[in-house]
């Protein structure tokens, strides 16, 4: 994935009616589930099961678009089909990709969290 | 209060929902992650609103629903269903399974409030039908009860009516319509029909207002004509009744005419034989002459109670109905108590 993420809050804020509060307890939650979420995804490629790929990455894609991460949203649907489709090939590889995503938007919002 | 039951494996997006539902207002969120967790907790609760995630470990949003509206009282719930855009084979495949809407990921608050108000204002408006529907239904129950009431008094006057020219009591016309009933419970009669026998049992001897007062209130044996005019009281009671629209005196014309009916076909006036004689009629025959026999009269001590039933005994399947007589017997506690309610001085409504 070549674009790296860039938080665009206000389109968030947007999506959220203005709501700091519910965006900020977004944030905090992504951050906490992170580790979990990376963990389901790797379990569910080492199962093989087409099934379970396909709902992780969907959960994912949920997640990333909730942030307005597109491209991760995008990559995300491309395994979700693949899964669907039942082809495993290359989906570990894709997943991995997915994973690396998904800790590369955590930093930045770790940092929007912190500013300091 | 409305109770918004919100279905997602997320914990996030079950976060973030509940934040906006409570936003709205007046919404209290029930949150489950499994949904067949929700699914036990909707067999013993009635949510206003769910809004379930399609994709789900165990069971998908799909299938919730069609699980969900297959759950008593449950159908018309509303029901929003979370998608992403791409999945518009999965909304089509909702709308027919029993979603009301759609909610599209990621939730956009302003969207969001309006599709569930839009769901709230569907449930509160099927609540105020069901309410209305019920309030109406009460105050019809209440009326009906009120002109039901009315109708059993009147029939309770004028079965009085026809007791004050004839030596027997108004006690007399309450004891034997409890025993009728009695009997009645007895061969298991649904309980509409127990109701009815009670309110319809008075009227055995309406008739008796048309008889001539040196018949009705003579002291001695009654000649063979005489006795002829005075057995016309069943006609007479039966003609007054019968045509009215109301169930209950039409039962009374029934048990007016068939009353003095004998199970071996001895009675009068048609000589109806066993299964021949209406029902109501083989239980007031049973009810009426153990209660004449073991009342006191001007002419007559009161019997003892063992040989009103010895007479019983020895009328089965002569005068009455064995199984009438059994039903009776059967109930003897509560035909005593009846006895003690109901005595000759005191006269209260059934």
């Amino acid at each position: 994935m070549a674009d790296a993420f860039v938080l665009n809050r206000q389109n968030i804020l947007e999506r959220l009616g203005g709501d700091e509060e519910i965006y900020t307890m977004m944030l905090d939650m992504y951050l906490q589930d992170l580790d979990a979420n990376c963990a389901s995804l790797s379990a569910a490629i080492a199962s093989g099961q087409a099934i379970e790929i396909r709902r992780e990455a969907h959960t994912i894609k949920g997640l990333l678009a909730t942030f307005s991460d597109d491209r991760g949203a995008a990559a995300a649907y491309v395994v979700e089909q693949q899964a669907k489709a039942g082809d495993m090939n290359g989906l570990a590889a894709a997943a991995a990709t997915l994973e690396t995503r998904m800790r590369e938007v955590a930093m930045v919002l770790a940092a929007a969290r912190c500013p300091g | 209060m409305n109770t918004v039951l919100i279905i997602d494996d997320s914990d996030i997006n079950l976060t973030l929902i509940k934040a906006l539902v409570l936003k709205l207002g007046e919404c209290q969120p029930v949150l489950h992650e499994d949904p067949l967790k929700a699914l036990e907790w909707c067999r013993e609760n009635v949510p206003d609103l769910v809004i379930v995630d399609y994709m789900m470990p165990g069971m998908d949003g799909l299938r919730f629903i069609s699980a969900f509206r297959a759950l008593h009282g449950r159908n018309e719930i509303p029901v929003l269903m979370i998608t992403a855009s791409d999945q518009k084979d999965v909304r089509y495949e909702a709308l027919l399974g029993g979603a009301n809407d759609f909610l599209t990921k990621p939730v956009d608050r302003v969207e969001f409030s309006a599709r569930v108000r839009n769901m709230l204002m569907l449930r509160q408006g099927q609540k105020f039908l069901a309410d209305r529907a019920r309030h109406l239904e009460d105050l019809v129950d209440e009326r009906t009860s009120e002109i039901r009431d009315r109708e059993r008094e009147l029939i309770f006057r004028i079965s009085r009516a026809a007791e004050f020219r004839d030596p027997e009591t108004g006690a007399h016309i309450q004891r034997m319509a409890h025993y009728s009933q009695i009997i009645a419970r007895g061969l298991d009669l649904e309980a509409s029909k127990l109701k009815l026998i009670l309110e319809a049992a008075p009227m055995h001897d309406v008739g008796k207002i048309g008889i001539p007062d040196y018949i009705l209130l003579k002291p001695g044996k009654l000649t063979f004509e005489e006795f002829e005019v005075m057995k016309g009281h069943a006609r007479l009671g039966h003609e007054l009744l019968k045509d009215s629209r109301s169930e209950i005196m039409q039962a009374g014309a029934e048990v007016a005419i068939s009353h003095h009916e004998k199970y071996d076909g001895s009675g009068y006036p048609h000589g109806l034989k066993g299964q021949a004689i209406p029902l109501f009629g083989r239980i007031v025959a049973v009810a009426d002459v153990f209660d004449a026999l073991t009342s006191e009269r001007p002419y007559k001590k009161a019997w003892p109670l063992e040989d009103a039933v010895r007479f019983l005994e020895e009328g089965r399947g002569k005068h009455f109905d064995p199984l009438c007589v059994e039903a009776f017997l059967a109930g003897w506690d509560a035909v005593l108590d009846i006895r003690r309610r109901f005595q000759d001085e005191e006269v209260p409504m059934i």
